[in-house]
């Protein structure tokens, strides 16, 4: 029989099963020593249109968005430290960027939490948004990866003009465009997806829209045609103040700002040209030097040399009874997973959770002898 | 890859093969070996073409001498090029594994002049009717005599130089689409259309529409002389029997008998001027008359020709009756018989009569007897030839009239004559038109069952499949039919049978006007334009229910409601008006806007155009497309279906609207990647009668469950389907569920699992 049933007589399962394949399939994908666009430069563009308030996510499709978005954007900074994002909202067909392209999660986290607030309505217009991202992305340096990732709950889009046209441009300008559909799918963001080598995927349920959001938590490989340079940095150590005379001063990231935000006598000075600023990562706006901390490049280790795909064997292989090693529960599934390193074995969920969250294998690091094998096997 | 059908060895140009596929081609194996002939449902967008071709093409090259040809007949150009990509992916494969040693096969789609013509003056007419008589003003025989007298007179060059070199040299094998002749006639300079209606006998492999094997007229022109051992297959065969009527079926009304006033005025004129200038002419064609139409006669016997249904057997028989052998007398008969139509026209009320009751009447009035009668066409053929007319096109109605004689005195059976003093839908205005309308698809047909070894009727919808025999009058060999086998359910039928206020949802005669059901239907509409992407085709009953829904819409506001998710497009019965519509209908869908296309059963969109993917998310059916039942013509018919075959009215009214529905909702889905939702918004859907004629590959997903459904409900269920449907599907997913490989085919557990499949009716 080509679809199995469930004792309910539901088709449920031959889809979950699809998903779930597809799911290890895209870890299998996973390879090293791929150039990856490490700075990321990503607006993501919400849906305010009516559609929105639909409550098939619970309590709406806007509010359920809105709280998977403060999430996304806190794992964002933590994956991809010296990297930036923008907000971009659109209903009523016009666009509107609520958050300038940067690099502090808690600026983004606060804007979220206020569109909460905000009425849906009217039709979207991808295109106008998509116009909008690509004015600011379009000025980014060419070594950074410039990406823009959309929400959508709405199944029309509202556009001025021919969208073909701004699909086009955006893959000549090499922007990535993503998007996570709300309901279904529709043609337009599929063929987007697909010129400008971004992704598409249509969501099942609130989990699975975390899941999909997850997967943009990741640098995407770099396209061919992003410009590769060593990129100078500085290092800046927060000081009370860059000379001895603790003197309050602006700092560049609020200099435009009406309020005393900003004004202090702390933060980071360049190295370069003794700018100041209060948060990092951040590009100089003085002299145009990266300014990153260590630990922060040291947190985008792990994408550049993942830790590698273990071994799926039959359990009855292994023999009746396997424990796996970092739950230490008795395995039920059919296969199991072997470290090629530490010769460990582990399920299928711990498999999923070492490769997606831990990134390094518990029983290689729990003796020192595999642990530094492991190391040299990651950079050679 | 090779595969083993019952024996022969069957070159299959794809790596993988769905298992229904193999199915189809073991059942079409059958009946080539029982030579007979065979009804067959299989999904579109599940390969029935290549899987045609693959085994046909086989089975000619391991049996050279049983099958030498195939005629592939379908509706439309496009239709027919499709065949023909096909055809040439199979014969590329073919070099690719035997080199040198592929069987040598000559493959040829065959088109109208319009389609092939490639006279740089000729071919820039638009309108198919003046491509012809153009084509025929420059190529008839006596054109081109008059042109060796005289120089300038003009003719086709491309016809002149294929006439002097063509013939003796015949095409090299291989296959050629339209484009691919007008190529091949432009570097030899030879006329493609003619190439390819002379090359039609001896290619091995013929692609073409239905009216050149089923419409007499046409038949006898182009296929005559094709091989008795042939495949003939008729795809997209649902409609066949209306097919067979409409080209036996002949109007006449008022305006018809004016031009042929003026075209037995025209001729007689000609024939005076004949008179003085070369008597001879005239007398050379009395005497061929007397000879009678013996040749014909020798070709028919001899098994070397098509039968024509106009021209029956024991006219061939005999001579031309005395009182039409001369020319004017033939004329002056003609104008009896057509002032006796005129009287004929003048009725006050709807007449209703058979041949021999119309033939007595028309004895007693004007004492014109049947004989005669019944050699109207052919002794009209044979003035026109000899008057050496060039504008054949403008004695249209005069052929017209002559054929109706000719018919109408031939069948005294399966025909009916139908005079109608106004239409039905302007009882005012007197608008007479004579309708001699075929009941009897089988009439049509029966030359070809008959002549060719083995007739293949298929489709994707065909079903309830018993009908077709009955209808059609033949006995096959096989009947079955195949579902499609999926890795992941892309169908969603479903009965939305009320509204949320529980109102049943029909569009019944008595409860079509109710303010309550058309709201309903709103309501559904706009609920599935907020959920659906992309396209939605809807279909209507009729056009005067759509306007009038439409009307009762907007005052609803439905409509405004509608545009805020999709724009709406309305098919109307101006076909230029529709191709935009269309046009534009696509680009909405295209560039993300959405769109919804209001359209009618049996109407253009219903039948030839595909909603392929995101053209066509969702497919809502708004009633059940019941014919006109008032019609005088259908009450005929159905009169003498259940006479004749027993067919009681209903079953066949039913079956009839069924089979649109199927047509209509089978438009969403042309492949297994594709998907779609199927509505059908009427609560007598449900009806075991109406639900046992869905093709069974529907049939098998309309749970019962999905068989009462409200809008809200349906449009639960539409929503969780989309999402699944979203998510990514490759090719991987489907192997070995359904892709198969000549490895998996080859297991035993599989061919029982493929058994379930296919069901024999």
């Amino acid at each position: 029989e080509a679809i199995q049933e469930d004792e309910k007589g539901s088709l449920q399962a031959s889809v979950d099963d699809i998903i779930s394949k597809a799911k290890k399939r895209k870890l299998l994908e996973k390879i090293k020593n791929v150039r990856l666009g490490m700075m990321r430069h990503l607006f993501l563009i919400i849906d305010m249109s009516e559609a929105m308030s639909d409550q098939d996510l619970k309590p709406t499709r806007l509010l359920s968005t809105l709280k998977l978005l403060e999430y996304f954007v806190e794992e964002y900074f933590d994956q991809n430290p010296i990297s930036q994002l923008g907000i971009i909202i659109t209903k009523n067909k016009r666009a509107e960027k609520v958050s300038e392209l940067g690099g502090n999660p808690r600026r983004h986290i606060t804007t979220l939490q206020s569109l909460a607030d905000k009425v849906c309505h009217g039709e979207p217009s991808l295109q106008n948004s998509l116009e909008l991202a690509h004015q600011t992305l379009r000025h980014m340096p060419g070594h950074a990866s410039r990406e823009v990732l959309v929400v959508m709950g709405s199944l029309t889009t509202c556009d001025p003009d021919n969208i073909i046209s701004t699909i086009s441009m955006l893959r000549d300008g090499n922007v990535r465009c993503s998007v996570i559909g709300l309901a279904a799918e529709v043609c337009v963001c599929k063929k987007l997806c697909k010129e400008t080598h971004g992704s598409y995927s249509v969501i099942l349920d609130e989990c699975h829209f975390k899941d999909l959001l997850t997967q943009h938590v990741t640098p995407p490989p770099a396209t061919a045609s992003t410009e590769s340079s060593l990129i100078r940095m500085g290092f800046p150590h927060h000081q009370l103040s860059a000379d001895k005379e603790e003197r309050p001063s602006m700092c560049m990231c609020h200099l435009d700002s009406k309020n005393s935000q900003g004004f202090s006598s702390t933060g980071y000075f360049c190295p370069q040209c003794k700018s100041k600023y209060c948060e990092l990562p951040i590009e100089c706006k003085a002299c145009g030097l990266t300014l990153v901390s260590a630990p922060h490049l040291a947190r985008s280790y792990h994408h550049l040399f993942p830790l590698d795909q273990f071994r799926e064997i039959p359990t009855a292989q292994v023999g009746s009874n396997v424990l796996c090693f970092s739950c230490q529960t008795a395995v039920q599934e059919l296969n199991v997973y072997i470290c090629d390193n530490c010769e460990r074995i582990y399920c299928l969920d711990c498999d999923l959770f070492i490769h997606e969250t831990l990134h390094s294998c518990p029983g290689c690091a729990s003796s020192r002898q595999t642990q530094q094998s492991a190391k040299m096997a990651g950079f050679s | 890859m090779k595969l083993n059908i019952d024996g022969l060895l069957v070159y299959f140009p794809y790596d993988y093969i769905y298992p229904e596929q193999y199915m189809y081609m073991l059942e079409l194996k059958k009946s080539l070996d029982a030579k007979g002939h065979c009804a067959l449902e299989m999904p579109s967008g599940t390969g029935k073409t290549i899987s045609l071709l693959s085994l046909i093409v086989a089975y000619m090259k391991a049996n050279p001498l049983e099958v030498t040809k195939l005629i592939y007949c379908s509706r439309t150009v496009p239709e027919l090029e499709k065949v023909v990509a096909e055809l040439k992916n199979l014969m590329d494969y073919y070099e690719q594994q035997l080199g040198k040693g592929k069987p040598k096969i000559l493959g040829l789609a065959l088109s109208s002049r319009k389609n092939l013509c490639i006279n740089p003056e000729v071919s820039q007419e638009r309108d198919g009717k003046n491509v012809d008589a153009l084509c025929h003003k420059l190529t008839a025989s006596f054109v081109r005599a008059n042109h060796k007298r005289d120089a300038t007179v003009p003719v086709c060059s491309f016809y002149e130089s294929y006439d002097a070199h063509g013939k003796e040299m015949p095409l090299p094998e291989g296959v050629y689409g339209l484009d691919e002749l007008q190529e091949y006639g432009r570097k030899k300079g030879f006329c493609p259309y003619f190439l390819a209606r002379h090359a039609i006998t001896h290619a091995n492999i013929v692609v073409y529409s239905y009216y050149y094997l089923l419409d007499p007229k046409i038949a006898e022109v182009v296929s005559k002389e094709l091989s008795k051992n042939a495949v003939v297959v008729f795809d997209e065969a649902h409609n066949i029997d209306n097919v067979c009527i409409e080209s036996m079926s002949i109007k006449i009304t008022r305006r018809t008998l004016d031009k042929c006033q003026q075209n037995i005025d025209g001729l007689s004129k000609q024939i005076q001027r004949l008179k003085d200038c070369d008597a001879e002419r005239l007398k050379t064609e009395y005497q061929k008359l007397v000879q009678g139409l013996r040749d014909a006669n020798i070709a028919r016997e001899t098994d070397v020709i098509l039968a024509n249904p106009v021209l029956p057997d024991d006219v061939l028989k005999e001579a031309v009756p005395g009182n039409i052998r001369t020319a004017e007398h033939f004329l002056g008969f003609m104008k009896r018989f057509l002032e006796y139509m005129k009287i004929r026209l003048r009725v006050q009320h709807v007449v209703s009569e058979s041949p021999p009751s119309f033939l007595k009447d028309c004895y007693q009035k004007v004492c014109i007897e049947r004989k005669p009668l019944r050699f109207c066409a052919e002794r009209l053929n044979s003035m026109m030839r000899t008057l050496e007319l060039v504008e054949i096109h403008d004695f249209s109605a005069l052929s017209l009239l002559c054929h109706f004689a000719t018919l109408v005195s031939t069948y005294a059976k399966g025909f009916v004559l139908i005079i109608e003093p106004f239409d039905d839908r302007t009882p005012t205005i007197s608008n007479p038109i004579l309708h001699f309308s075929c009941m009897d698809a089988s009439i049509a047909i029966k030359p070809v069952f008959d002549r060719f070894q083995t007739v293949v009727i298929t489709s994707g919808t065909l079903s309830p499949l018993e009908m077709y025999p009955r209808i059609l009058d033949f006995r096959p060999v096989t009947m079955a039919t195949f579902t499609m086998t999926l890795a992941r359910t892309c169908i969603c039928p479903m009965v939305v049978s009320k509204g949320n206020d529980q109102v049943a949802m029909t569009s019944k005669y008595e409860t079509r006007e109710d303010v309550a059901v058309i709201r309903n239907y709103g309501n559904l509409l706009v609920e599935f334009c907020s959920i659906v992407p992309d396209g939605i085709v809807c279909f209507f009953t009729s056009y005067i229910y759509m306007e009038s829904t439409v009307a009762a819409w907007y005052e609803q506001g439905i409509l405004d409601q509608v545009q805020k998710h999709k724009l709406l497009f309305i098919e109307t019965q101006d076909a230029a008006e529709t191709s935009l519509a269309l046009l534009n209908y696509q680009k909405a869908c295209e560039n993300g806007r959405g769109a919804v296309l209001l359209s009618v059963a049996r109407g253009k969109v219903s039948e030839g155009i595909d909603f392929d993917h995101h053209f066509g998310r969702a497919v809502i059916m708004f009633g059940i497309p019941y014919v006109y039942t008032q019609s005088k013509i259908l009450k005929a018919r159905l009169e003498y279906l259940r006479d004749q075959y027993q067919i009681r009215e209903n079953d066949f009214l039913t079956f009839d609207a069924m089979r649109h529905a199927a047509q209509c909702v089978g438009r969403a889905l042309r492949g297994k990647t594709d998907y779609g939702i199927m509505v059908f918004a009427d609560k007598r859907f449900a009806r075991a009668d109406k639900r046992s004629k869905i093709p069974r590959w529907i049939q098998e997903y309309l749970k019962d469950g999905l068989c009462n459904l409200s809008v809200d409900e349906a449009v639960q269920v539409s929503k969780r389907f989309l999402r699944q449907m979203a998510q990514p599907f490759s090719r991987e997913d489907q192997l070995g569920l359904s892709l198969l490989t000549v490895e998996q085919l080859d297991q035993e557990d599989t061919k029982k699992k493929l058994q379930s499949r296919m069901q024999y009716v």
